[in-house]
């Protein structure tokens, strides 16, 4: 079991990746407005540190991945754990974590929002169906390879 | 190059001229031709019309040395062009190196020109001797005709391949050159012609930016023909670009800055419109995605109006700040000083330097700085100067400051009122009152007849049928069914709308869809289009049509929808940009539960895609400067997965043109 389990520290780590990804959209996203208001040095300041925020939160997620996805808690680091871990999170998104918003918004009457909220649901689900698709491509690829492996010395060759 | 290609090249070209040193010249030129998107951008509409700029930037770059006052270009019945130039000429005499005519080496030799040295142009556009022989490589014949020093030469070429020496034809009495080709039909695609309007727009922008110069536009296939010859030049341009516009102030404001290896000519004039239109040239090449000169402008503009609104008490300083000059009270966005701003910038300068193969984003640092620095203290001076002016240009801004703010507070207001009463019949009746004013052109859909037929299609009814266009807006929708309905009523919420649509329908009445005037079983056909997605609880009103609807009456209906979940939340910010009431993106599946869950039956639907210019769509009202630019960005960064399933196309000129998905549905009440 790594050392970081069941520490304050690994709660920390999830929380300092959680706030450097959303740095790094934020500032994506100032840079489109300054640009657009004529100000380039500005947005390339922005675009400079979004990528260095990316490399920071990718930092994060070299300690994270010890223990497990910040998000699902699932095992990631090889492809296949990452896609699981990732239809995981996709599935979770559409099943309820949208639904949920979206009545909630609705509750509160902002419908445009409810109906944003659905529309990600969906967005979600075409996702996920992606995802699914690209894993078992990868699942069929390893069998054989297994299978190639498995099989007696010699056999097959010439 | 491979064997096989100069085996090819060989038997192509005159035994007698197949030497070693011609391989060179060919395998070049080969290149071209293999990739030719490399050298023109593209071998599409925008590539081809790019082999008429080369030719023209030639003979503009000749007329700003000062040698050349007119060209004449010509599109000729067999789809050939022609451009003439009554320049200098180009060279004839044996080039010292290549040991042919210096004619010769300009078109048959990559990066071979007079523009490599400085002291023949000061400023050029060209592609720096790429031009002549790309043109020439891509031309399946190629004339080339020269007066200069009293004789007449002439020369023929095919593919790019020499067909016959330059041959003294006779003497002249004039100077100039003239180049004759016809585009390959291998490289460009068959179907595709030279545009008369493209072509006329261009040189028009091109008379525009050099004042002395005569262009002649001659189409021989339609007999079309125009003279361009601006005296007036960029302030000239901007009151052509703004002859359709209301314009704040009559004269344009024009700035000049002139430094040794810099010229900057700027005009600008604001408009009651809302679109923001800066035209930007580096060289006269086109910076359609703009660069350093324009963030220059933008920076100094943002400056220069701040610090007169400021200086003259125009802003509310904030309780309790001693001066203005660290207030933190109003300022005027860069977004409302650039709103209905009309402006044209031309800069001649030595070394451009551009971003990416088509030159449309320029990159020299300075040229911000230096803009930014004379257009603030020249305009700051004309505004201190004309009073009047400055009034106009700045409490407009101001105005528009004040509006965005004021608009934000009254829709958080109505988001808490929506909550009971579901609608605000005011929002709606205010946002297409204004609107009607030019409500056909403001979109292709709305009057694009095949679109109208599409819905027309669906009418199952054969006995003059009672029909109702709900939320009708102009009434084309309901008039697209005349003489296959009986009476037309229409119904709408705004009185603008209503007064439309009254010259098309029998009988229109005001009213809301979420609470329709009629009986039940009133009608036998109920119309409507694009109009359930701006409606908060759309089962509501579409319950109403089912209720005013005879049993067994059709319910024909049409909406835009995403191509699917890939890019409906790309389109949903799109739309919600463009437009603040959007309440649902509809998908197809949505859609079809919205009219089946209301009880309808027996469900059709066809589709039309239709190509909308974007930058018509959002010229509006409703959307903001910011929303237009961002609609403009999540275009130009469109998602992978978007482009994939959605398709759309961004112009040279950067306009850009999206395919709607349009569906058209028809449904009934069970009998």
């Amino acid at each position: 079991m790594d050392e970081l389990h069941g520490l304050r520290t690994h709660e920390t780590l999830k929380q300092a990746f959680r706030a450097e990804a959303g740095t790094v959209l934020r500032y994506l996203y100032f840079a489109r407005i300054a640009d657009i208001e004529g100000f380039p040095d500005r947005a390339q300041l922005f675009r400079d540190l979004a990528e260095s925020g990316v490399c920071n939160a990718h930092g994060h997620l070299d300690f994270l991945k010890r223990i497990g996805d910040p998000d699902t808690d699932l095992p990631i680091g090889e492809t296949d754990q990452n896609l699981i871990a990732a239809i995981s999170s996709t599935t979770l998104e559409h099943t309820e974590l949208y639904p949920l918003l979206a009545q909630t918004a609705s509750s509160e009457g902002l419908l445009d929002i409810a109906n944003w909220f659905e529309t990600m649901a969906k967005t979600k689900k075409a996702h996920e169906e992606k995802l699914k698709k690209s894993l078992a491509l990868l699942d069929l690829a390893l069998q054989n390879e297994k299978a190639l492996a498995s099989e007696p010395a010699g056999a097959g060759r010439s | 190059m491979t064997g096989s290609t100069l085996k090819q090249s060989a038997k192509q070209r005159p035994d007698s001229q197949y030497d070693a040193a011609s391989i060179t010249i060919l395998s070049g030129l080969e290149a071209v031709r293999q990739n030719p998107g490399m050298y023109i951008g593209s071998t599409d509409q925008a590539g081809l019309h790019q082999l008429v700029y080369e030719l023209v930037d030639n003979a503009i770059d000749e007329s700003h040395a000062g040698f050349c006052s007119q060209i004449k270009v010509v599109i000729e019945a067999d789809g050939s062009c022609s451009v003439e130039d009554d320049g200098r000429g180009i060279p004839v005499d044996i080039h010292p190196i290549e040991g042919c005519p210096a004619c010769e080496v300009v078109l048959t030799r990559l990066h071979a020109g007079g523009k490599f040295k400085q002291h023949s142009y000061q400023y050029t556009a060209g592609i720096h001797g790429v031009g002549l022989s790309c043109l020439n490589a891509l031309s399946d014949s190629l004339l080339l005709e020269i007066w200069r020093d009293g004789a007449y030469y002439r020369q023929a070429y095919a593919c790019g391949r020499v067909m016959e020496p330059l041959v003294k034809v006779g003497e002249a009495n004039k100077r100039g050159t003239c180049i004759t080709f016809h585009p390959d039909a291998r490289i460009f695609d068959e179907n595709l012609s030279f545009s008369y309007e493209i072509l006329a727009r261009r040189l028009r922008e091109l008379s525009f930016l050099h004042p002395g110069v005569r262009i002649c536009f001659d189409d021989r296939r339609s007999g079309e023909s125009e003279e361009f010859q601006y005296d007036t030049g960029i302030p000239g341009f901007i009151q052509h670009l703004n002859r359709a516009a209301t314009v704040l102030h009559p004269q344009p404001i024009a700035i000049h800055i002139h430094q040794p290896g810099l010229d900057v000519e700027i005009a600008m004039q604001w408009t009651a419109g809302y679109g923001e239109n800066i035209l930007s040239y580096v060289n006269s090449i086109n910076t359609v995605y703009g660069g350093t000169h324009v963030s220059g402008l933008k920076m100094a503009l943002i400056r220069a109006v701040n610090r007169y609104a400021t200086e003259t008490g125009l802003l509310q300083v904030e309780k309790g700040t001693p001066s203005a000059a660290h207030s933190t009270g109003e300022k005027i966005s860069a977004f409302d000083i650039l709103e209905g701003l009309t402006c044209v910038l031309s800069v001649q300068m030595a070394a451009p330097s551009f971003e990416g193969q088509t030159k449309t984003r320029v990159t020299n640092r300075e040229l911000k700085i230096i803009i930014d620095e004379a257009v603030n203290n020249e305009l700051l001076r004309v505004l201190r100067a004309d009073s009047r002016l400055a009034a106009q240009v700045v409490t407009r801004a101001l105005d528009a400051t004040r509006a965005r703010l004021a608009a934000r507070r009254a829709s958080e207001r109505i988001r808490i009122q929506r909550v009971d009463t579901g609608v605000s019949k005011e929002i709606y009746q205010k946002q297409f009152g204004i609107r009607s004013k030019n409500w056909h052109q403001s979109a292709v859909w709305i009057a694009n007849d095949e679109l109208l037929a599409e819905h027309v299609k669906h009418l199952g009814h054969d006995h003059y049928p009672k029909m109702l266009d709900v939320c009708c807006g102009s009434g084309v929708v309901g008039a697209s069914f005349k003489g296959k309905v009986g009476t037309m009523f229409g119904l709408d919420i705004t009185p603008e709308m209503i007064q439309l649509s009254r010259t098309r329908l029998d009988h229109v009445s005001q009213g809301t869809v979420y609470d329709l005037p009629f009986h039940d079983n009133a009608f036998d056909l109920v119309v409507n289009r694009e109009v359930l997605h701006l409606l908060p609880n759309p089962e509501r009103p579409v319950s109403e049509i089912f209720r005013v609807l005879k049993p067994g009456g059709q319910f024909i209906v049409g909406q835009i929808l995403p191509f699917g979940p890939e890019d409906a939340a790309w389109m949903y910010r799109v739309f919600k940009k463009k437009q603040p009431l959007i309440f649902n993106m509809f998908q197809e599946e949505d859609f079809r539960e919205l009219l089946l869950g209301a009880g309808f039956v027996d469900l059709k639907m066809s589709e039309y895609n239709l190509w909308e210019s974007i930058d018509v769509w959002i010229d509006t009202h409703e959307t903001t400067t910011l929303h237009r630019h961002e609609i403009r960005e999540l275009f130009y960064h469109a998602p992978q997965e978007v482009r994939e399933v959605h398709p759309f196309e961004i112009l040279p000129s950067g306009e850009i043109r999206d395919l709607w998905r349009w569906c058209v549905f028809s449904v009934r009440k069970p009998v």
